[in-house]
């Protein structure tokens, strides 16, 4: 379906300690990531035009919404939590020497929604999700599954990609809203106890006009963008499973690291872009 | 136990409407309590092999080139680009409030010691060592050599976990500190592009006291230690087939994340309150 690599090295890694030296090392590595960039897009365009005009699996989308949406909120709401009381042991000392406790709502609050809510959010999905959806995809490659359905003439893009990609976004920007939200409500208390800081303050603090809807919506216009390449990996990586039960752990541990390094490089793009 | 209940979890989408929501709830603290007594169990044994145990030559130094120099890539460009992300974004938000950025070098560096290097270079770590070591672990629990090692009489704790453990804490530490420095380094270059923050005022440590650095290292050591356990965990309790291996690398990533989360809470709380 997809033009098949060479699974088989670790992805996004020079390996120096090949014999045949750095220059060689350099360019197969070059090669290696163009192929990555190659397979994402033919990908993405099959997805596409799946989308347009809606070809792909409605139940399967609800399927997978329930499995990866409904199923992560107990992660997703426990690391917004800690996230939120993280950010305000961090700002803490800087408010405590300026006595700014006004400052506390806007300071954690531009933090979490802005960066750390859709970062570690996706992070968090990308290894739940993206890693549960390549292991799923690359047993079914392993076991022959995804041949037989070809055999039945159904397509696994319109069957399995496409519903899955679209559960992904739709998942990850459903739950930074969620931890967005949450991240701040434990902001909000533990202020008290860390800092002695009256959750109305917080919140005094978080509305006072220094942050807007444009703050929500820059993080939630990440998460679309960081949904749709955990989304395009994990499927991508799935697909192009060989060699058993190692060729799946190997497939995973693609998937969590290509995720999770293309939502730091576009976190960086999209921060500039939207500043 | 942990086999029969993973099944269901597997299964959930049908099974799910059966089971009211205080079975539910049930099911899951009891999923959770199981996995914790094996967490605790896997770490109380490794600490014991660790001290007690016979150590296999080279296996540390191995471990620490696999978690360590093959990470230092992928940190490097990371950890490059989230400097570049954080002081662009706090130098756009401080000009919101003070048109001042003099203080924004010495603010970056407190933060970056006191927390963000070490916590998301370890959630970075987390994703790349963590699925690697269960995937690894679980390849060999499926297809049975961690059952053949039982045979020989050698402890896949002391065989497997250990190195790993050990490897792990200097592997962590070193990387961390590589990557604080690397984003470090990036931030001034983009406070200096920017914002035409001179270096020299940008390289200004006077913010960062001992209590920043013993809390920066603290965390260096505890998720060292953390993410090579919590995975190996995941990666022993692996089981049925390559479906299985996958399961487990899930739960490792999203276990050691959940592991670095947790663990940066209780150090900055405790350094919030020992070193004011």
């Amino acid at each position: 379906m997809v033009p098949c690599l060479d699974m088989a090295g670790p992805v996004l890694e020079a390996s120096v300690d090949d014999k045949r030296g750095v220059s060689f090392a350099a360019g197969a590595g070059f090669l290696r990531i163009s192929e990555l960039v190659g397979g994402f897009a033919l990908l993405f365009w099959r997805i596409v035009v799946r989308i347009v005009p809606p070809r792909f699996d409605a139940r399967e989308l609800k399927v997978n919404l329930y499995k990866m949406g409904v199923k992560s909120l107990p992660i997703v709401a426990v690391t917004a939590l800690f996230t939120g009381a993280i950010m305000v042991i961090q700002a803490a000392p800087l408010i405590t020497r300026y006595q700014a406790h006004g400052l506390i709502g806007w300071g954690a609050g531009f933090g979490t929604l802005r960066e750390i809510g859709p970062l570690l959010t996706a992070l968090m999905i990308s290894g739940r999700v993206g890693a549960n959806n390549a292991a799923e995809l690359g047993t079914m490659v392993v076991t022959e599954q995804i041949d037989a359905m070809r055999t039945m003439a159904i397509d696994p893009v319109n069957y399995l990609i496409a519903p899955r990609f679209i559960a992904v976004v739709i998942t990850l920007f459903i739950s930074t809203l969620v931890a967005d939200a949450l991240a701040l409500f434990g902001a909000a208390y533990s202020c008290g106890p860390l800092l002695g800081i009256e959750p109305r303050v917080f919140y005094n603090g978080l509305t006072a006009g220094l942050l807007n809807f444009g703050d929500v919506a820059h993080g939630l216009i990440k998460s679309v963008f960081f949904g749709a390449m955990i989304g395009l990996s994990s499927c991508y990586f799935g697909t192009n499973v060989s060699g058993g039960a190692p060729g799946v752990g190997r497939a995973v541990n693609a998937t969590v690291v290509v995720s999770a390094a293309s939502i730091f490089v576009l976190d960086y793009f999209i921060s500039f872009l939207a500043a | 136990m942990s086999a029969h209940t993973e099944d269901q979890e597997q299964e959930a989408p049908t099974r799910d409407g059966e089971r009211g929501f205080v079975q539910e709830l049930g099911f899951l603290v009891l999923d959770g309590l199981q996995q914790a007594r094996d967490l605790y169990s896997v770490f109380v044994r490794t600490m014991y092999f660790s001290v007690y145990g016979k150590s296999e030559k080279g296996a540390v130094l191995d471990q620490i080139y696999l978690q360590g120099n093959q990470s230092v890539f992928f940190l490097t460009v990371f950890m490059g680009f989230f400097g570049m992300i954080l002081v662009f974004q706090a130098g756009v938000q401080a000009l919101r409030i003070i048109p001042d950025l003099t203080l924004l070098g010495a603010t970056f560096l407190q933060l970056l010691i006191r927390d963000l290097a070490a916590s998301i270079g370890a959630l970075m770590l987390a994703t790349r060592v963590g699925a690697g070591i269960a995937a690894e672990i679980g390849s060999m629990v499926v297809t049975e050599q961690v059952d053949a090692l039982r045979m020989c009489a050698a402890d896949p704790i002391e065989y497997l976990v250990v190195p790993r453990f050990k490897g792990g804490i200097i592997a962590t530490t070193a990387v961390i500190i590589w990557s604080a420095l690397v984003a470090w380094t990036s931030g001034m270059l983009t406070a200096w592009s920017f914002f035409g923050v001179l270096p020299r005022t940008f390289a200004n440590t006077s913010m960062v006291g001992v209590g920043d650095l013993v809390v920066g290292l603290t965390k260096c050591l505890a998720y060292g230690a953390a993410i090579p356990i919590v995975s190996a965990q995941s990666g022993l309790s692996t089981f049925g087939g390559s479906e299985g291996v996958g399961w487990a690398t899930t739960r490792a990533v999203v276990n050691s994340s959940l592991a670095v989360i947790m663990l940066n809470f209780f150090i900055s709380a405790a350094g919030l309150a020992l070193f004011p």
